[in-house]
């Protein structure tokens, strides 16, 4: 009884019921696709990082880190890489040869680095093959083929086909250098992966540098969450001579700024609760202190304390229920609906490129974001009625029955 | 059952320069099966002394005993149960909850009481019929007449099966005839159950029907006859 009772409380004014209940679901709309709209963004930096940039996993020789020196490379990395395509769950591995050097062109020169790579096996491990906007990739039959971003084309005023000259030292340290030939330009969201990367085919290199072996192992698996359960198995295949790093140990800043986007968001809804909460507080003030003589009534003829707060807090969670309720699930549909035709988001997407992400983007909301909401929206509920049944409850009930309206 | 006030004495303001003697030492004993009706002018404690006699209010000195029950001394807790099962309130403005159906406003309190929901529902049904409103059992408040909200009131403050009903000017918002129709239906219940009422009044017509009347002034009782 005292649930129904609650319940028809709840629509005694629908009007203001129905007020309280529409703030509730465009405020939890308006910020479920904040959360949306940032966790699409770094959904899709993270995932352009790990498919263009540092995949889930690298093998380094130790000294490597240190300093990148071309002679700190892996040991029977061909091996080594063959075994590791082997473990389940293990999409591709890549084997590079990687050297940092300059580019120059009759306009002018940066620095880079120069990826060596095997273009079968790197196809399954980086996106820069799918990226490709202009000419094409890596093949076997041209003589020094180099892929490098539009971007620097542009920077450095060369095309597909035109020459351009890479210089780096070699296993000896000795300045060494050769033409390659544009075979075709690639574009990532990233604009600073861009500027510093290209391509070339790995013995091309290994030639120049006269080292013949690897220094770098990219490891993609095909399903980023297995990570944990997967490196542990990669690990034990490598032994001592080299270290296995994940993504977020290769991008430590990417990592973090994950983590904190995750933290705001937390944030973010909880000081959306937190206002909802007063707004429930208010609709609950105003419903119970108009109703103070209808409680002395309750009281009067033997409803006890607990059973009246029970009463009022069912009312408020019922309010709040059917608002976060309904504000979860059109903000649910919103987000759906606006996740599969994606954002575009214009002239901004060239701001953001420097954090590499898409210029369209795609909001999610994850499951257990909403399952919190409602946990949350639940929570506040109850305890925006205990201010008011407090207030009532402290009366007499010889006073609650005086009062009149 | 008997009603016994001893010495029942409210003062309001006790504290203050201005304290206000509503119920100035009142010893009274009210017999089982009575109808009793108490008049007074406005302001001469009526109220106060009803609400006290229902354990809704607390004496400042003196005791209220209800079939040697001294409700005076009973905790919030205990005296919310005592007034839950031992008595019936009748409002003056009726005060049944809206959004409850005249059958759901019958049920409640038995329901606080911890019958089973069929057997409010029988109860509830009978009385509504004993009340004259068989037809009105799925009616909310607001669609009903003051003297049928006034016959569901009578309807809800018997279902709990009380020992005495109190009404404080429970026709008050009632016209002539309505005020004749309730006080009938209270006196065929006072007659054929023994159910105690006691009710306060202005009204000379309604004081015409009371076997007993405590006339009440300035918090004493000035007079108290049989008729
Ligand atoms: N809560 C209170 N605080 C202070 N004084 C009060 C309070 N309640 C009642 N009084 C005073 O006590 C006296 C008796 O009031 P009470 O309401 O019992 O009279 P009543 O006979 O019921 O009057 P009415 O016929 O107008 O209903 C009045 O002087 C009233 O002003
Ligand atoms: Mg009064």
């Amino acid at each position: 009884m005292i649930v129904r009772l609650a319940w028809r409380n709840v629509w005694r004014n629908p009007l203001r019921s129905g007020i309280m209940i529409a703030s509730m679901v465009f405020g939890l709309l308006g910020c479920l696709f904040m959360v949306g709209f940032v966790e699409g963004f770094t959904a899709s930096m993270l995932e352009n990082a790990i498919r263009d940039q540092t995949a889930h996993l690298q093998i380094h020789h130790p000294d490597f880190l240190l300093n990148e020196d071309l002679a700190a490379w892996i040991p029977d990395a061909e091996e080594l890489a063959e075994k590791i395509r082997r473990t389940d769950g293990v999409q591709g591995v890549a084997v590079r040869q990687v050297v940092d050097g300059m580019m120059a062109s009759a306009a002018s020169s940066r620095g880079v680095r120069i990826n060596g790579v095997d273009a079968e096996h790197e196809a399954l491990v980086t996106g820069v093959a799918d990226r490709i906007v202009e000419g094409g990739g890596l093949t076997d039959d041209a003589r020094r083929p180099i892929l490098i971003s539009r971007r620097s084309a542009r920077r450095l005023n060369l095309r597909v086909g035109s020459k351009l000259v890479a210089t780096f030292s070699d296993l000896h340290g000795e300045v060494t250098g050769a033409a390659f030939r544009i075979s075709g330009l690639f574009e990532t969201p990233a604009s600073g992966f861009d500027e510093t990367n290209l391509f070339v085919r790995r013995n091309d290199l290994a030639d120049l540098t006269q080292l013949t072996q690897a220094n770098e192992i990219v490891i993609r698996l095909r399903d980023g969450s297995q990570l944990d359960a997967i490196s542990p198995r990669v690990r034990e295949l490598i032994g001592g001579g080299a270290v296995l790093r994940d993504w977020g140990e290769i991008q430590p800043v990417l990592k973090a700024m994950l983590g904190s986007m995750a933290t705001s968001n937390r944030i973010l809804i909880s000081i959306f609760v937190l206002a909802l909460g007063f707004g429930i507080v208010n609709a609950m003030l105003m419903s119970v202190f108009e109703r103070t003589r209808e409680f002395g009534v309750l009281r009067a003829v033997g409803m006890t304390r607990p059973r009246v707060l029970a009463l009022i807090v069912l009312e408020s969670t019922f309010l709040g229920g059917i608002g976060g309720g309904l504000g979860v699930l059109v903000s649910a549909a919103a987000v759906a609906v606006v996740g599969r035709l994606g954002l575009p988001l214009g002239a901004m997407a060239e701001g953001l490129g420097s954090f590499g992400a898409d210029a369209v983007l795609y909001p999610s909301v994850p499951a257990a974001t909403y399952a919190m909401v409602l946990a949350l929206v639940g929570v506040i509920s109850v305890f925006a009625a205990l201010y008011p049944a407090r207030h009532t409850l402290k009366k007499r009930t010889s006073e609650m029955l005086a009062e009149r309206h | 059952m008997a009603i016994v006030l001893h010495d029942l004495t409210k003062i309001y303001n006790q504290d203050t320069d201005f304290p206000i003697t509503a119920v100035d030492a009142v010893s009274l004993t009210i017999g089982a099966g009575d109808f009793v009706a108490v008049m007074g002018p406005s302001g001469s404690g009526k109220t106060t002394l009803l609400n006290m006699m229902g354990g809704i209010d607390r004496p400042t000195s003196g005791s209220v005993s209800i079939d040697e029950v001294d409700i005076t001394g009973l905790a919030d807790k205990d005296l919310v149960a005592f007034r839950r099962d031992n008595i019936g309130f009748i409002f003056q403005d009726f005060s049944l909850l809206p959004v409850l159906t005249a059958e759901e406003n019958v049920e409640f309190v038995m329901q606080l009481q911890g019958h089973s929901a069929s057997e409010c529902a029988r109860r509830a049904q009978e009385l509504l019929r004993e009340v004259g409103l068989e037809d009105r059992m799925d009616t909310v408040p607001a669609k009903l007449s003051g003297g049928q909200q006034q016959r569901v009131a009578v309807a809800r403050a018997l279902a709990p099966r009380p020992k005495f009903v109190l009404a404080d000017e429970p026709t008050a918002n009632l016209d002539a005839e309505t005020t004749h129709g309730l006080l009938d239906l209270m006196q065929r219940m006072n007659e054929n159950k023994g159910i105690t009422f006691i009710f306060s009044t202005h009204d000379p017509r309604v004081i015409a029907r009371a076997r007993r009347v405590i006339v009440f002034e300035d918090g004493h009782v000035t007079e108290d006859r049989r008729q």
